[in-house]
């Protein structure tokens, strides 16, 4: 690793060690149509409200690849992106407008591999109700 | 799965679902057990060139702001040779470089108003900063019929222009039955 980057120490992170919660500021339309352009999905369910409501959603509903954005922002918040090894996310249910995400996590597993501290750690998005988003795992060099 | 796609009326959005396309986009959808013939099927390649402005747009759109997406001297501090992406910026590479959904939908010959991303996955295996050239290989890797959908699994391999593979993917599309 290069110097400059503030590296999680091996020997202090544990399995069940909790990552920093991450709480986003509620979903919203424009933050939708900014994604659309910003990752080049344009699908329209996630900004025009008929095609939402036909897919009885009740109006647009958020790119699943949006919370996994926020997800790997609450990862590399805590971890250097540049330590990622691997990041693996599975959509549950869909966000909607109006929902505060909050990212949590932990740490599962850690091991040596190579020489190199290896740790893994599963992380969740859920709305304001608790209700589970995307779920997912990662492991990162340290 | 809560996304419940499969009230949709095939053809119904056309004029929205086809916005920029410029042509009709098929639907329909695979006959049941008809996808294993996709497996092994790979994409035209293609090439995107990584963009401080790109970086900053995706960057902001998340609104995750950090320094080393944003701030060249603060990556290069950092120890990269220019601003660096988020964990997800894959799917701009793919979305922006390559096909878009519809298109993709086209290719693969499933119903687009049927389609959901089931999930997603990430391999890092090197830096991409603003300025390298990322092309992109895709290959369907599997293919399995659910009760109530077809899943597929397209994989990436990233490649920047010194030959260096810094990046694999796995998305996983699910087309309800």
């Amino acid at each position: 690793m290069r110097e400059g980057l503030l590296l999680p120490d091996f020997d202090r992170i544990n399995t069940g060690d909790e990552m920093p919660v991450l709480k986003k500021e509620p979903v919203n339309q424009i933050q939708l149509v900014k994604y659309a352009g910003a990752s080049g999905d344009f699908n329209p369910l996630h900004y025009v409200d008929a095609v939402g409501k036909a897919a009885g959603q009740g109006g647009v509903i958020a790119h699943g690849m949006l919370i996994m954005g926020f997800m790997g922002q609450a990862v590399t918040d805590w971890i250097p992106n540049r330590c990622l090894k691997s990041f693996k996310v599975r959509f549950m249910k869909v966000t909607r407008p109006g929902d505060a995400i909050t990212v949590s996590g932990r740490i599962t597993g850690k091991k040596i591999v190579d020489g190199r501290g290896l740790i893994s750690g599963e992380v969740a998005a859920a709305d304001q109700h608790g209700q589970v988003k995307a779920a997912g795992t990662f492991e990162a060099w340290v | 799965m809560a996304y419940i796609l499969h009230k949709f009326k095939a053809g119904y959005f056309d004029p929205e679902w086809t916005a920029g396309t410029g042509r009709t986009i098929m639907t329909g959808g695979m006959a049941v057990g008809s996808g294993s013939h996709l497996v092994g099927k790979r994409f035209p390649a293609y090439s995107f060139t990584v963009e401080r402005g790109k970086i900053r747009e995706f960057a902001a759109a998340i609104g995750d702001m950090k320094d080393i997406y944003l701030d060249p001297e603060k990556a290069a501090r950092a120890g990269y040779r220019d601003v660096t992406v988020p964990p997800t910026f894959g799917t701009v590479i793919n979305l922006w470089g390559g096909m878009g959904f519809l298109e993709m939908c086209e290719y693969l010959g499933i119903d687009r108003v049927k389609v959901l991303h089931g999930g997603q996955e990430y391999e890092y295996l090197g830096d991409i900063v603003a300025g390298d050239v990322i092309t992109v290989t895709t290959t369907v890797s599997g293919y399995a019929e659910k009760k109530n959908m077809h899943v597929l699994t397209l994989e990436c391999s990233y490649v920047n222009q010194n030959n260096e593979e810094v990046l694999r993917s796995r998305h996983i599309v699910l087309e309800l039955k």
